[in-house]
């Protein structure tokens, strides 16, 4: 072969240099076509991370925007303020109320519209409506539902000469709560419907089948058969819907505004107002982080759930 | 004997009926109760929104009647034209337009060219970045309102078109990603070689080849993104100011004049606001049925 060495190198590291140059070719493709997202994720969510946690140890003074490093000083003026405590509970008692009520009602429709009976197609299809409607219509048509003097709910009991049980539903601080937690379930609940039907239809018609032959009732199938299958989507609607509710804000600020006497007012409420009507930017930004890390550790307890379904269910086939 | 050996083959005609007869009873109390209680959350859910359509179709008087008048006395549609009519809002429904279809169009060219990006490449940072992608879809809206509110006056994009569909783009770009990077993943990457063989360059690959075989998802993706933007109120709120910009659901959060609320038109005005959402999710729930069925079939 007339093939030296010398020549065989050369060719071979031009054969190199050219794959490196495709490669090169191909990664700046690679980049070209991530880099609107690259962009967003610095301008949306760098950036703003950043900037929240800066402000959150700053005093911030507007319209300038000069800042001024204060340390915890934001943090510990929202743990010693004593409407933080009542703050935090009433967002408690509204997680803990819309997520109960949610998560209910959508187990129950789905119960209901997994009996596969004919003709009730139609229902599920409609009973999926409040959800399909923007939240603004939502908190809106109930605004107008529970007015004191001309809602339709208190002139309906009126009518029946039950005057007595048309409260001030969203102006007394005794009922405003409750009446917000209906009208945000309301608007909620088909999604936690529709996500435990999909499960539901999932599970093998032999398993109840297999339940019925051994004389198991209605309630011992649901609880052994249905349940089970329907651990983990439960834990996953939970989760979504208890941070959906620790993020609320269009249903309370439309309904009362976080009124009466801010029976409804909630975190984000506070995040809003602090932020935005007493423009208090570092107090917003501590408020802000607060909340981020109870949402984030939703999700750790979330990943740790699921981890921990998945190691049983893999002990449990082993 | 025999009679004990096999009593249900042996049952006498009677006795046969009454467990027939039985067997039916239940099926058709099974049948009852189900549609019983169906009625029941359906009531719950569809009263609220008779109402308001029932107060939208009624004259001002009718409105306040007593005792409450669920069908109106006539039907009118003079609250629909007193909105239509209405300067204000119909500024704010072109603006929510306007804001919702670029919002769309964004996330459909951002989703595709990252989703074909993250699908088909393998480069350094890939996974990282895919997973702060997700991550961004993590943050509540509340919580970065205050941020987003510094960003927005810092790029001088407050009250502006750009500026909502900027922050819109938060919440449908990781979406748009992740699901169209799921759907390019199951392309068979044979078409695309071939094309690259013939010379085929990246933009016309996107166009001719790309875009054509993924309908669906990109569908799905514009649909997701249109909702989403068309329903926001809490950024609309935060990051416009004054009518020139305010989209629809500010206008129907503050829809009160000097009169207190005209409660007619607030329901005409939410019926109309509502129409994009109910048929998209109307004609997304058969797909969604029927992906299910699928689902069940394969599983």
């Amino acid at each position: 072969m007339a093939l030296s060495s010398a020549d065989f190198v050369a060719r071979f590291a031009g054969w190199r240099a050219r794959r490196r140059a495709i490669a090169i070719q191909k990664r700046r493709q690679a980049y070209i076509l991530v880099l609107p997202a690259l962009v967003l994720i610095a301008v949306m969510m760098i950036y703003p991370v950043i900037q929240t946690l800066y402000f959150s140890v700053s005093r911030v003074r507007l319209p300038t925007f000069a800042t001024s490093f204060i340390g915890l000083d934001n943090f510990t003026r929202i743990i010693s303020d004593p409407e933080t405590w009542p703050l935090l509970s009433r967002t408690l008692v509204w997680v803990g109320g819309t997520v109960a009520l949610r998560m209910a009602l959508g187990l129950a429709a789905a119960l209901i519209f997994n009996a596969r009976v004919r003709g009730t197609v139609w229902m599920r299809v409609l009973v999926v409506l409040p959800w399909a409607i923007p939240s603004v219509v939502g908190a809106n048509l109930w605004r107008w539902i529970l007015q004191t003097d001309m809602g339709v709910l208190n002139q309906t009991l009126r009518s029946w000469r039950l005057g007595d049980w048309a409260l001030n539903w969203l102006a007394d601080p005794d009922t405003a709560m409750y009446a917000v937690i209906v009208a945000y379930s309301w608007g909620g609940f088909p999604f936690v419907m529709l996500l435990l039907l999909a499960r539901m239809q999932g599970i093998p018609e032999e398993l109840y089948e297999a339940a019925r032959v051994d004389g198991a009732n209605w309630w011992q199938s649901f609880r052994h058969v249905t349940l089970p299958s329907l651990r983990s989507v439960l834990v996953v609607a939970l989760i979504l819907e208890i941070v959906s509710a620790m993020n609320s804000f269009d249903t309370l600020i439309i309904m009362t505004g976080g009124g009466p006497a801010n029976a409804t007012r909630i975190w984000g409420l506070e995040i809003y107002k602090k932020g935005f009507t007493d423009f208090n930017l570092g107090g917003a930004s501590a408020l802000s982080v607060l909340l981020f890390a109870g949402v984030l550790a939703m999700f750790v307890f979330y990943g740790l759930v699921n981890r921990g379904i998945q190691g049983r269910s893999r002990g449990a086939q082993a | 004997m025999s009679e004990i050996a096999t009593p249900a083959a042996r049952a006498r005609p009677a006795q046969r009926r009454a467990v027939l007869s039985r067997k039916a009873v239940r099926t058709v109390g099974r049948y009852a109760l189900v549609h019983a209680l169906g009625l029941i959350v359906v009531l719950f859910s569809l009263l609220p929104l008779l109402w308001g359509v029932s107060t939208a179709l009624k004259q001002p008087g009718d409105i306040y009647a007593f005792p409450p008048r669920w069908i109106p006395e006539s039907v009118t549609f003079e609250n629909f034209i007193a909105v239509i009519n209405d300067p204000a809002m119909v500024r704010s429904f072109l603006n929510t337009l306007v804001v919702a279809s670029a919002t769309t169009v964004v996330s459909l060219v951002v989703g595709v060219l990252g989703g074909y990006g993250f699908s088909r490449y393998r480069f350094p940072g890939r996974n990282t970045l895919l997973w702060s992608v997700l991550f961004t879809k993590l943050f509540p809206r509340v919580v970065v309102i205050v941020p987003f509110f510094v960003t927005l006056r810092n790029l001088q994009l407050m009250n502006t078109y750009q500026g909502l569909v900027l922050v819109y783009l938060m919440v449908t770009f990781p979406v748009a990603i992740w699901l169209l990077k799921g759907f390019f993943d199951n392309l068979p990457v044979e078409i695309e070689e071939a094309a690259i063989m013939d010379g085929c360059s990246l933009p016309r690959l996107l166009w001719e080849v790309i875009i054509p075989m993924s309908r669906p998802a990109l569908v799905a993706v514009a649909m997701y993104a249109f909702i989403l933007a068309w329903n926001e109120f809490l950024f609309a709120l935060v990051f416009t100011n004054g009518l020139e910009r305010r989209p629809l659901s500010v206008a129907l959060a503050f829809f009160i004049d000097e009169n207190g609320i005209r409660w007619g038109e607030l329901m005409a005005a939410s019926i109309v606001m509502s129409l994009p959402a109910i048929l998209v999710f109307t004609f997304s729930q058969k797909l969604l049925v029927r992906g299910l069925g699928e689902g069940a079939v394969k599983g």
